[in-house]
């Protein structure tokens, strides 16, 4: 066969390179969506958050809501909507709000606490921590200490993962700091011990049987999201790497290594490799040259 | 007191802002008067300062510009079978000055959509201080952003604006090239416009001359050689 051409092969029949060809545009094909999904799956994350951001900037809708006793409605908007946050999405919420003059917790309705002097610095004591200088930027940033509480609560329970490479989907539950215990779950009366106190009518029939019908919506919204994020795996999941395992049948049985094939050559050995030449063209090549030098 | 007022080092600052901005319009190719360009700091004082305060009033500063034929052509895609009378890619501009002290997602939603309300192609936006992280999230989103105006939203801070930069002597002269000289360079010297080199539209003179994506700019440098030494930059 002549020197193979760098051109191109003008032709190549179609038919054979489709024959061919599928199975490694296959695995590209899969690598390059693999990763381009990653990255709009970023980009959607991104977006949501900003979209949250964008809502939360004018939360709650009432302006008289209680920041220690959040609406149940509030409470769980605000619950899932800061669910794929960082913490400095957070922070950045929080920043946002105040650049709208509104309290840092998305929950309180106030303006934010207005330090009267103008000066950059201010002296805080605190019984616990003595008397600190703090920037009168950091003083401003909520309405009240309980708020500041109540909102770096929420934000020790964040995510610090960003919410594209988290496994469980959007984030596990994040809780309000909340002043009544009740209103904590989602407002959801207590839970009744068994069938049989219902049967026995240590309640109300009616009571008991919404009760029993609440906690039983509750279970299966429970039971959906586990599944959700046990099994529901968004197409970026999917795994490259196919975990089935083949067994290579085909062994020879091993035999040991005779002496002779080694022996004779084991001189020439670098480092356990044998080179292999061809000893008699080289040396007729030799031959030819030293003729040649000779007689020049 | 009239003299107290336009020594204050407040009003200087924002009398130097101004005439940048002014200048910046006017290097995109802007209409643009002489003597607004070349406001003396009294009447800059008169025009804007408020009774009894050394800062000037930022909500009266705004002004609106209208794109000159020459620019309004440098904008217009050369006609095609398929769209054969293009508009151009411009039109008037709004430039707000923000007094407001931190400028967040409200107050830049806001001005989007008061430039919106009044129908204005695009705006710039001139903050005391820089604006927050998320909006400027929600900036590098504002193309596909339905409430944004069409032409998109720029912001500077106003240290930026404080000297022009493009009157400094190590700072060449940039051209922006139409769609159809873009073309004619690309087949005179038969490149692919990737094989341009590159500009970011973040360097401060792309961001003064507002180049978007993919545009070119000529940069014409005095060389000792030659003379004139002319570049071209993919905006990127």
């Amino acid at each position: 066969m002549g020197p193979k051409s760098i051109l191109k092969s003008p032709a190549v029949p179609s038919d054979a390179v489709d024959a061919r060809k599928p199975p490694v545009n296959e695995q590209h094909l899969q690598v390059a969506l693999q990763h381009a999904n990653i990255i709009q799956d970023q980009k959607n994350v991104e977006q949501e958050i900003l979209n949250a951001t964008l809502e939360l900037l004018e939360f709650p809708p009432d302006s008289k809501a209680d920041p220690a006793r959040p609406s149940p409605s509030d409470a769980h908007k605000f619950k899932t909507l800061v669910m794929p946050f960082q913490p400095n999405d957070y922070d950045a919420l929080i920043e946002e709000r105040n650049c709208a003059d509104l309290c840092g917790y998305a929950l309180c309705p106030r303006p934010r606490k207005k330090v009267p002097s103008a000066s950059k610095l201010h002296f805080v004591d605190s019984r616990d921590r003595g008397v600190q200088i703090v920037p009168k930027k950091v003083l401003e940033v909520w309405c009240s200490d309980d708020c500041a509480r109540r909102a770096l609560y929420v934000k020790v329970q964040l995510n610090e993962e960003p919410a594209w490479m988290r496994r469980t989907g959007g984030g596990h539950e994040i809780e309000v700091l909340v002043e009544n215990a009740e209103t904590l779950e989602f407002a959801l009366p207590l839970r009744l011990k068994s069938k049989k106190e219902v049967q026995q009518g240590e309640l109300k029939d009616g009571d008991g049987e919404d009760i029993a019908a609440a906690w039983a919506l509750a279970d299966e919204a429970l039971a959906e999201l586990s599944q959700e994020r046990g099994d529901k795996d968004s197409n970026i999941r999917t795994e490259l790497i196919k975990a089935k395992i083949e067994e290579r049948t085909n062994f020879k049985t091993p035999s040991a290594p005779s002496a002779e094939t080694t022996a004779s050559s084991a001189h020439m050995a670098i480092e356990g490799h044998i080179p292999r030449t061809d000893a008699k063209k080289t040396k007729d090549v030799d031959d030819d040259d030293d003729e040649n030098d000779w007689d020049d | 007191m009239d003299s107290d007022r336009s020594n204050s080092a407040a009003m200087i600052r924002m009398w130097r802002i101004y005439r940048t901005a002014k200048e910046m319009c006017m290097d995109r190719g802007y209409q643009m008067l002489e003597e607004d360009i070349n406001i003396s700091l009294s009447e800059f004082v008169d025009r804007f300062g408020k009774e009894g305060e050394l800062e000037p009033d930022r909500s009266r500063m705004g002004f609106s510009a209208k794109p000159t034929e020459a620019m309004l052509i440098k904008y217009t895609d050369p006609p095609t079978p398929k769209v054969p009378n293009p508009q151009p890619q411009i039109g008037e501009i709004w430039i707000d000055f923000s007094g407001d002290e931190n400028v967040g997602l409200k107050q830049l939603r806001d001005f989007m959509q008061h430039l919106v309300s009044t129908s204005y192609y695009s705006g710039i936006l001139v903050t005391p201080k820089p604006i927050t992280g998320m909006a400027l999230r929600l900036l590098r989103g504002s193309t596909q952003f339905e409430d944004g105006p069409r032409g998109g939203v720029e912001t500077f801070e106003e240290q930026h604006l404080l000297v022009n930069i493009t009157k400094h002597e190590l700072v060449p002269k940039h051209v922006l090239l139409s769609k159809e000289e873009k073309a004619q360079l690309l087949e005179r010297y038969r490149l692919k416009e990737t094989q341009l080199p590159r500009i970011q539209v973040t360097d401060p003179v792309a961001k003064y001359l507002g180049l978007r994506r993919g545009q070119v700019v000529k940069i014409i440098r005095r060389s000792e050689t030659a003379g004139r030494y002319a570049s071209y930059r993919w905006a990127i």
